[in-house]
């Protein structure tokens, strides 16, 4: 539509009259005034990448609860040829070295989140896949089809062995530190929109152990809007709650038009009114768009079935991800799902892990293959980083007779796609899978690695009295880079 | 989704044109061949070495805020040759890669970029030419909101209407010097919603539009100000603004675990919504939110305000609480960011890390309590959190680089104000509590709530056993059936020995007690030996109530359990474990039984009945309550100390911040701009006169806060209209309208736009406090939308579309505009309803389409229709009745829905 403002107003009081995250941007501009920025001359993002990027959509599946990094993706079989010695007794006592554990930060000591020294043996079996060889645990035989795509972190740390990990994973953050903006936050304040009638950061799925809120001080427009895959409510207040006759609703919304374009001419140049004729507009389109999004009838049976939409066990999470490949193609930018309701997260196996984690592999294994699948037979895969990450892995000791405990010193996390390398392990732990000992990376490295695939530099995009650490921003993986 | 999309389609073109349209220089390194030193090295220098070699400290006698002060050095010689580089210590020292030589220092900060390194050799390269008469950097103690506030005097303005009211003589001052002209005044019906929303939070109704605008008085404006404040939703209004600022949140946790906040804190949301009423000055307010339980211990009407602190409560981690406590009383109340001083000294305010830890000293010891409230025992159902010190031991350590991990035990930190706002030494005494603070069952309503909970349970015991007893001689059908209300009625009457039993515990636990306390508080030895004896006696006593007590209880659970046997005779899966459950019941009777033939054993408790508890802490095990924290007869006065040296008349922050935030709610914007920080590193507002001005004006008037809403909503800048028409010469020289020559209008809050919505269709419950609405009840409930349930974890779903508080931290509403807000407009059951019930109201005693369509446009938008509006009004009518079986009213539900839908249905203009 066209510019409604008689004024030229500038975009920077825009902003911060409407507030986007007003008390950052407002601030920042008006630091700047005064002369207060210091080295820098800050301004919002132009919602251009900062340099040429590699990737434009970011799939992210997030595993709640904690997925054992020895029975998916970083097997090791010294935990079934030492089962049932204490670590001590082991050849690997030198792992509980307490200078290596100081890096954990507790909220409060738990009954869960403790070092478990009984080593348990792996609960399921492993095998090399594909030209490079990696080998893969064979709950997760789909996703091995795919091996050679994938680029495997097998170093990651975290520090807070509770399941406010969660959010750790997403902000960077502690929760002891307060509350962050999130890796999709981020995204949405950097980057502009690809399509005007879909929302650019949506959430999918349970998030049991933080709050609903993503963007914190970048202000609410960043926080992802929550989806349901359900094409009878998949948006708050999507449709009338009441009886009304779309006839009658179009004379309305006319109306609204009309009676808007008077206002504004008593009110010439303010930018709210135009601003919330805008938002009328897209609303109408959304309650269409995400419908599309969500009509899988337009996808063919061998589409849904790559998917296993047809099998029970991963129906709900096939759903989700045949939508997220709709999504990329609709130009959403960021589409975070989060799999396992429940608890604090469905893989969170304290106990009988084995059927645990086979329930759970089982209804992801084959939605994530199929998606791989799909991205890559219509050349999307090369634009979008499809991420599989959880909060920490498991302790390589047992709980009880037969689970695992949290365990942030060493655990994994893959990405494929977005211009990374293919087929790849970086980093590695030790031989019972206790440490990250090579190249390792906290949470924020995968941030910084996705951040630069977009083609943005998260320094460019600190907001004036919010300073971030080094850590906040992390040091993208090059070595995973192509 | 978010608002830049709809200004990139504002501007009507593709993002990446967009973008590049607004492109602004982005870092100040340009390649030119003169290096500019005000450009682009003291910015630099400013950025990254100022806080130690600045004004504000001078680490090893090094200033670099001027060329002169770095050739002059540091206490080892000049850190700055012009024209040698290599012989600047200044270039050496941020180039280095030896960690331990290299500035910033490590944990100060990341080391200069190559590129500005080189920046700064070229610019010595070329000989660090010093501008003229360069300025040194302004030393902190002349920070203006470190200044005393003084009255300053208002200018003269040659303007009558402008001239009369202070607020309006400071402003136009500024408009005169910058030539800018005020907007006239926006009409009455704009006035008049402006007033309404700003001052109760509701919009006016019809019959109070139609009288203020045939008001033909000339002080129409200054009665319906004084109306309103007087209104006791005003209280209603306002208290939200404070429950934001303070940080309001009812409790959360994890399923039923509360970890977060309190239950019943909605006790303190009345409090401040009564004080508001009341008009309590604003330093009282401060003071009993944060000292009561010393102030007024006794008084539990004020021991509400603690709630201020009790919401702070984290189940898991103490740091975390004070850490908390520490930053929002410091920035809600103070303007300071102390919290940037947690883990090293503060980088631009003269706060050290050790006062981070001395302000945490202040809270060290206290917890929090449920106490009693007057009429009900079970504190599940309600209590009135509040705190208490209760571990005046606990040694404060500052934490190393911040981290908890990392304690300096070698020195205990003591409870203290940063030097520089040591107006007055702070005395600290300890406070001697009266007993029935640290005693609370000794408060007189207590033993009455428990006896007459007990005297409840008699009652309604009684009553179930006369209406079994009539159900036994009705029932004939079976003999099964008379089998069974028999035992109901048993169960009925073991419910009512019990009652009986409970009792009698109750009242000998009371004597008992009393007994006790009168041993205690005569503890001299004239008649000492008679008292412990009278004591003991009534402490066997108790004991046996009690155990008697148990022994019926035991009876009642064995006569559920005959009852549930003769429920399930008959079904194979249930009678097994019905069968359980008897024998249980039976072995835990003769337990009792036992216990209670026995003899008292000399130091045997009974069960105390408290009159406040302790909310219990878990932080040094998740799964268990820590080491009870007891009621101490002594509070440290730490608290007081400082409620009192934060609303003292000489502090320079307290009545300015307060000011602030109540002008920004009037105004649209603030005159601070960052809120919670009037520090350095904060924005200096354009009026500092004016904002003290004020900030004195609210002390001399006892800190009413009233007084100080009449002050503002009574100046000609307030009643100023908000359009940009005709104001194109101002808009050339002020776009940002800093200098208040227009309205800022402002989109309602969350809780604005439902209530406004409720008060429209008539339905809105105007009961006044009380517990929150539950998330299950509300999407029926007419209540005002502050007294939802409102925590971290669960918000309404319809509030949570307009921008509501975060619970976190909200010293400032965002305004957004999303098309999610756009939905719950169009589609919610809430507008959907209310539209079908405000279409008839406006109706009445209204016969013609243009009156109707002219009354809408001023009940709900405060717009006096035009003529284009009332045309395109009446053309949708139309249409609508010329869709099949679209009766007249039906055409008018609709208009309504649309109106609701106005840009300036959620807008205060």
């Amino acid at each position: 539509m066209k510019p409604n403002l008689h004024h030229p107003l500038t975009r920077r009081s825009f902003l911060a009259d409407m507030g986007n995250g007003f008390t950052g941007l407002a601030l920042g501009a008006m630091l700047h005034r005064d002369g207060w920025a210091g080295g820098k001359v800050w301004s919002p993002p132009t919602g251009q990448p900062h340099f040429a990027p590699k990737a434009k959509n970011v799939i992210w599946l997030f595993m709640n609860g904690g997925v054992s990094h020895m029975e998916s993706f970083d097997p090791k079989p010294m935990l079934t040829k030492y089962g049932g010695l204490t670590i001590a007794e082991s050849p690997f006592a030198d792992t509980q070295d307490p200078e290596k554990l100081a890096l954990e930060r507790l909220v409060v000591p738990d009954a869960n989140g403790n070092q478990r020294n009984t080593l348990y043996p792996l609960q399921i079996g492993f095998r090399k896949h594909g030209q490079s060889g990696i080998e893969v645990s064979d709950w997760f035989p789909h996703v091995a089809r795919h091996v050679d795509k994938l680029a495997i972190v097998r170093s990651m740390w975290t520090t807070d062995s509770n399941h406010g990990a969660q959010k750790q994973f997403h902000s960077g953050r502690h929760q002891n530190d307060g509350e962050f903006p999130t890796l999709g936050a981020w995204v949405d304040y950097g980057l502009g929109s690809m399509n005007d009638n879909l929302p650019q950061f949506i959430s999918i799925g349970k998030r049991p152990y933080w709050n609903q809120r993503d963007g914190y001080y970048l202000g609410p427009a960043h926080d992802a809007v929550p989806l349901r895959i359900d094409p009878d409510n998949p948006l708050d207040f999507s449709h009338s709650e009441r009886p009304f006759a779309a006839e009658a609703k179009g004379i309305g919304k006319d109306l609204i038009r009309r009676l808007s374009t008077i206002q504004s001419a008593r009110y010439p140049g303010d930018p709210a009114i135009a601003a919330r004729i805008a938002s009328y507009d897209l609303a109408f389109r959304m309650q269409r768009s995400v419908l599309d999004v969500m009509d899988f009838s337009k996808e063919t049976a061998a589409t849904r079935s790559l998917y296993g939409i047809d099998l029970p066990h991963c129906r709900d999470f096939g759903m989700q991800l045949l939508a997220a490949r709709r999504m990329v193609e609709q130009g959403v930018r960021f589409i975070q799902i989060q799999h396992g309701a429940g608890g604090a997260g469905a893989w969170d196996a304290h106990g009988k892990l084995k059927a645990n984690h086979s329930r759970n592999a089982l209804a992801v294994d084959q939605p994530i293959g199929g998606l791989l699948d799909d991205l890559d037979s219509r050349g999307l895969l090369e634009q979008t980083m499809v991420v599989f990450a959880t909060e920490f892995g498991r302790t390589p000791g047992s709980q009880g007779a037969d689970g695992r405990d949290h365990h942030i010193f060493g655990f994994t996390v893959w990405m494929a796609g977005g211009g990374l390398k293919r087929g790849v392990v970086h980093g590695a732990t030790d031989e019972i899978g206790f440490h990250a000992i090579e190249n390792r990376h906290y949470v924020t490295d995968i941030h910084a690695t996705i951040l630069h695939q977009l083609g943005l530099d998260s320094r460019q995009l600190e907001i004036p009295g919010r300073k971030r650490l080094d850590i906040d921003h992390g040091r993208p993986i090059t070595e995973i880079i192509a | 989704m978010n608002i830049r999309l709809l200004i990139l389609m504002l501007a009507g073109s593709g993002w990446m044109l967009a973008g590049s349209g607004w492109a602004i220089a982005a870092v100040g390194i340009v390649a030119e061949d003169r290096v500019d030193y005000l450009k682009q090295i003291k910015p630099i220098l400013r950025e990254r070495c100022f806080s130690c070699h600045g004004a504000l400290k001078q680490e090893a006698d090094l200033r670099l805020d001027t060329v002169a002060m770095m050739i002059q050095g540091s206490h080892s010689g000049t850190v700055l040759t012009p024209g040698d580089a290599h012989a600047s210590t200044l270039v050496e020292r941020v180039a280095t890669t030896d960690i331990t030589e290299r500035m910033p220092p490590e944990q100060e900060g990341e080391p200069l970029s190559n590129a500005q390194v080189n920046l700064l050799r070229r610019w010595i390269e070329q000989g660090a030419a010093a501008p003229q008469d360069e300025k040194a950097e302004a030393d902190p103690r002349d920070h203006w909101a470190f200044q005393p506030i003084v009255r300053p005097a208002v200018p003269t303005v040659d303007n009558t209407e402008w001239g009369k009211h202070p607020v309006d003589a400071f402003l136009a001052h500024q408009h005169h010097q910058r030539g800018l002209t005020p907007q006239a005044d926006a009409s009455r019906l704009i006035l008049l919603r402006r007033l309404y929303f700003d001052l109760i939070g509701l919009p006016p109704t019809a019959e109070e539009i139609a009288e203020f605008e045939n008001d033909q008085e000339p002080e129409f404006y200054a009665r319906v100000v004084d109306r309103l404040l007087e209104d006791r939703r005003h209280g209603e209004r306002w208290a939200r603004h404070w429950m934001d600022i303070w940080r309001y949140s009812d409790w959360w946790g994890l399923g039923q675990q509360l970890r977060n906040s309190q239950k019943h804190i909605w006790h303190w949301r009345d409090w401040i919504v009564e004080s508001l009423n009341a008009d309590l000055p604003y330093d009282e307010m401060v003071r009993l939110m944060l000292a009561a339980d010393e102030i007024a211990p006794l008084d539990l009407s004020k021991v509400r305000a603690t709630g201020y602190l009790a919401r702070n409560y984290f189940l898991f981690n103490r740091n975390q609480w004070m850490d908390e406590t520490v930053e929002h009383v410091s920035k809600g109340l103070l303007g300071l960011t102390m919290n940037c001083a947690k883990c090293h000294d503060h980088k631009y305010d003269p706060i050290l890390q050790t006062d981070y830890y001395r302000m945490r000293a202040f809270f060290e010891p206290y917890h929090v309590r449920m106490n009693m409230v007057p009429g009900e025992s079970n504190f599940s159902l309600d209590g009135i959190p509040g705190i208490f010190d209760g571990l005046p031991d606990t040694p404060t350590y500052l934490f190393v680089r911040g981290a908890e991990s990392n304690p300096d035990r070698s020195k205990t930190i003591t409870p203290g104000v940063p030097d520089f706002f040591n107006f007055k030494k702070l005395a600290i005494e300890p406070i001697a509590l009266p007993v029935e603070a640290w005693h609370p069952q000794r408060q007189s309503w207590v033993i009455d709530a428990y006896l007459f909970k007990a005297k409840q349970k008699i009652e309604s015991a009684k009553e179930a056993v006369t209406s079994t007893r009539e159900k036994l001689g009705k029932a004939k059908k079976s003999a099964k059936e008379v089998e069974i209300v028999q035992a109901q009625l048993k169960v009925a009457e073991a419910d009512l020995a019990m009652a009986h039993a409970e009792s009698v515990s109750v009242k000998c636990r009371v004597e008992a007690m009393r007994a006790g306390w009168e041993s205690t508080d005569h503890p001299d030895h004239s008649g000492a030996a008679a008292r412990a004896q009278f004591e003991r006696e009534k402490t066997v006593t108790a004991v046996q109530a009690e155990r008697k007590s148990s022994v019926l209880k035991a009876q009642h659970h064995i006569a559920i359990a005959e009852l549930a046997l003769l429920r399930t005779a008959d079904d194979k899966n249930k009678k097994s474990a019905a069968e359980k459950t008897f024998k249980l019941a039976q072995e835990s009777f003769e337990k009792v039984k036992a216990i209670a033939s026995s003899e008292v054993k000399p130091d045997e408790p009974y069960t105390r009945l408290p009159g406040a508890k302790w909310t219990p802490t878990r932080f040094f095990d998740s799964t268990k309550d820590d080491p009870t924290v007891e009621f101490s007869a002594q509070s440290t006065g730490r608290r007081t100390a400082l409620a009192h040296w934060i609303t003292d008349r000489r502090n320079p922050l307290t009545a300015r911040v307060a000011v602030n935030h109540l002008w920004m709610r009037h105004m649209g914007a603030p005159l601070v701009p960052s809120l919670f920080d009037f520090g350095r590193k904060g924005i200096r507002p354009t009026h500092v006169e004016l904002l003290d001005w004020m900030a004195i004006e609210l002390m001399d008037n006892g800190w009413s806060m009233k007084h100080l809403h009449r002050v503002i909503v009574s100046s000609k800048a307030y009643r100023m209209g908000s359009s940009l028409a005709q104001g194109e010469a101002n808009i050339a020289k002020d776009i940002d309208n800093r200098f208040w020559w227009r309205r800022t209008p402002m989109r309602m809050e969350s809780q604005a736009v439902r209530d406004s919505i409720l008060a429209h269709a008539g339905t809105l419950d105007d009961t006044l406090g009380g517990p929150p609405v539950l998330p299950k009840e509300q999407a029926t409930s007419v209540r005002r939308s502050l007294y939802f349930f409102h925590s971290n974890n669960q918000r309404n779903l319809f509030l949570t579309k307009f921008d509501e508080a975060p619970v976190i931290e909200c010293y400032r509403r965002e305004q957004s505009i999303l098309p999610q807000q756009a939905l719950a407009l169009t589609n919610s059951k809430l507008v959907l309803d209310a539209a079908k019930k405000i279409a008839p109201r406006l109706a009445e005693g209204i016969h013609d389409d243009v009156s109707y369509i002219r009354k809408t446009f001023a009940v709900m938008l405060g717009i006096s229709a035009n003529e284009a509006e009332i045309k395109a009004s009446h053309q949708s009518l139309e249409a609508w009745r010329q869709m099949s079986h679209a009766s007249k009213i039906e055409a008018r539900v609709h208009f309504i829905w649309a109106l609701m839908n106005h840009n300036d249905y959620v807008t205060i203009r």
